[in-house]
């Protein structure tokens, strides 16, 4: 896979994620985001595991405990920044939840440097431009946002961003598959552990039916099983501080599907002109990461490699 | 897996397409809750198949995409005359890749630069336009009260945006990371 594939597949997953929105509002609310999490993420690791069996026991004797270790941490903290996110999303409405939900992008670049990482001059005016974007997308929101929500939406997204890192620096150490799907396992077993405190019914306390069930498979299929393996296989070639802003193209994705997609499937909503205006940013910064700008010194260069 | 059988080929064939309608039907069936036209159409991201099976399962791919259709006509409930030619489109949808990548394309198979995805794009788009040709009349003629704008739209849609948005993607990792190769005739490669 070169770069221009790997930033394809970096889009495709993010399209797959933005997408969870309209999955899930075929799931009634007294459902816990945990009872979701896990009965999907249980599905692809079964369907990974059962698909991929000898690749993966091969890595397993390759590596030994150190991929179930590093797919623990990634489990945990994938856990870690969901329950934040979920808790901090009580504070906001939809809309300007899902613009500080992006906010990511700006803290990964501080991750990295802490983790003494380089960040180039490009990323930096990405950044800059997403920042801007996510700012005028939430125009005069700002000043009615609760300080512990952002708090909760900020440490969120300092754990994505060290989730993010991890996995890219795992996604270049292992193959993608077992990583894949041992981080599906942890995540249903911290899930469940989550759902079981919360709601000790468990099963149970689902109202079944068969738009549930569907929404359960598509959903483990597509956002979990799919796109968190094309993920951790372009994460191979892109870096962190790219698969992070193209990520940011998700809040995009859900404006687009938000005003276009049928009522039957989820309630309209027009976005304002400020929130167009701040999708344009966000494209306009994801664009700027993944263009490779080459003067005549840099076609020269490689053109003689 | 097939490879290791030790099998004639025609039953490895059958047995490729079987493989391949089970896996359709597993994609398709959770999404026949989402119907945009009930009975007709509806959102199908199972479509995101057609350039794969195509591509690296040939006719047997192509006759598992329209099977697989047919059979989930039949489990919701929307087996009607317009089927027939439900299953002609199925089948020339991922045979459109087939052709293109295995006869008119003088380069073999490959999205690695800008231009051959722009081709790939190409063929998508015109697979769905022969799809909306096939079915969309055919459905307006024997039920004069579907809608045939939204009709047409949705089987373009569907036929165009999946293949593109996943499609790609799922065929760029089949064949640089999974180790598949366009499909040649009995060639045992592609059972891998």
């Amino acid at each position: 896979m070169n770069r221009l594939q790997a930033n394809i597949c970096l889009i495709c997953v993010t399209l797959c994620w933005s997408t969870e929105v309209v999955i899930f509002s075929c799931i009634p609310d007294n459902v816990l985001p945990f009872a979701t999490t896990f009965i999907c993420n249980a599905i692809a690791s079964v369907v990974l595991l059962a698909c991929f069996f000898k690749r993966i026991k091969n890595e397993i004797s390759k590596s030994g405990k150190k991929i179930i270790l590093r797919c623990m941490l990634l489990g945990a903290l994938n856990c870690c920044y969901n329950v934040l996110y979920l808790y901090g999303l009580n504070f906001f409405d939809v809309s300007t939840g899902a613009f500080t939900f992006s906010m990511t992008v700006v803290v990964l670049p501080v991750v990295l440097i802490t983790m003494r990482k380089f960040v180039g001059a490009k990323t930096w005016v990405s950044v800059v431009l997403v920042l801007a974007g996510i700012s005028c997308a939430l125009g005069g929101n700002i000043k009615s946002i609760h300080p512990v929500g952002l708090l909760l939406m900020f440490s969120g997204c300092i754990v994505r961003a060290v989730f993010i890192v991890k996995l890219n620096d795992f996604a270049k150490e292992h193959d993608s598959i077992p990583l894949s799907a041992f981080v599906s396992v942890f995540v249903a077993v911290f899930s469940f552990i989550i759902w079981f405190v919360l709601q000790p019914e468990t099963f149970s306390a689902i109202p079944w039916s068969s738009t549930i069930v569907a929404s359960l498979f598509i959903h483990a299929y597509f956002i979990i099983a799919f796109a968190q393996t094309l993920n951790i296989f372009a994460q191979k070639r892109a870096t962190a501080a790219e698969a992070t802003i193209i990520y940011t193209l998700e809040i995009v994705f859900s404006l687009i599907w938000g005003a276009v997609l049928p009522e039957t499937l989820i309630d309209r909503a027009i976005p304002t002109p400020f929130q167009i205006a701040g999708a344009l940013l966000i494209v306009l910064g994801s664009i700027v990461e993944i263009v490779e700008f080459k003067g005549k010194r840099g076609i020269k260069n490689a053109k003689k490699s | 897996m097939l490879k290791n059988l030790n099998l004639p080929n025609p039953v490895r064939l059958c047995l490729l397409t079987a493989v391949l309608v089970m896996v359709y039907l597993i994609i398709a069936i959770p999404f026949k809750v989402m119907n945009v036209i009930p009975g007709f159409t509806d959102i199908r991201p199972v479509m995101l198949f057609k350039p794969v099976y195509g591509v690296f399962f040939g006719i047997p791919g192509c006759l598992a995409f329209t099977i697989g259709n047919l059979i989930g006509d039949i489990m919701s409930g929307s087996l009607r005359w317009t089927s027939v030619s439900g299953f002609a489109a199925n089948f020339l949808g991922p045979y459109v890749f087939y052709v293109f990548w295995k006869r008119i394309s003088k380069t073999p198979f490959s999205l690695r630069t800008f231009k051959r995805i722009l081709i790939q794009i190409a063929v998508i788009i015109v697979s769905s336009v022969i799809e909306v040709v096939i079915i969309a009349p055919s459905v307006k003629l024997i039920y004069p009260e579907v809608d045939f704008i939204l009709l047409s739209v949705t089987i373009f849609l569907n036929g165009t945006l999946f293949p593109l948005a996943l499609g790609i993607p799922l065929m760029i990792l089949m064949q640089e990371e999974l180790g598949f190769k366009p499909y040649k005739k009995l060639n045992s490669e592609v059972y891998e």
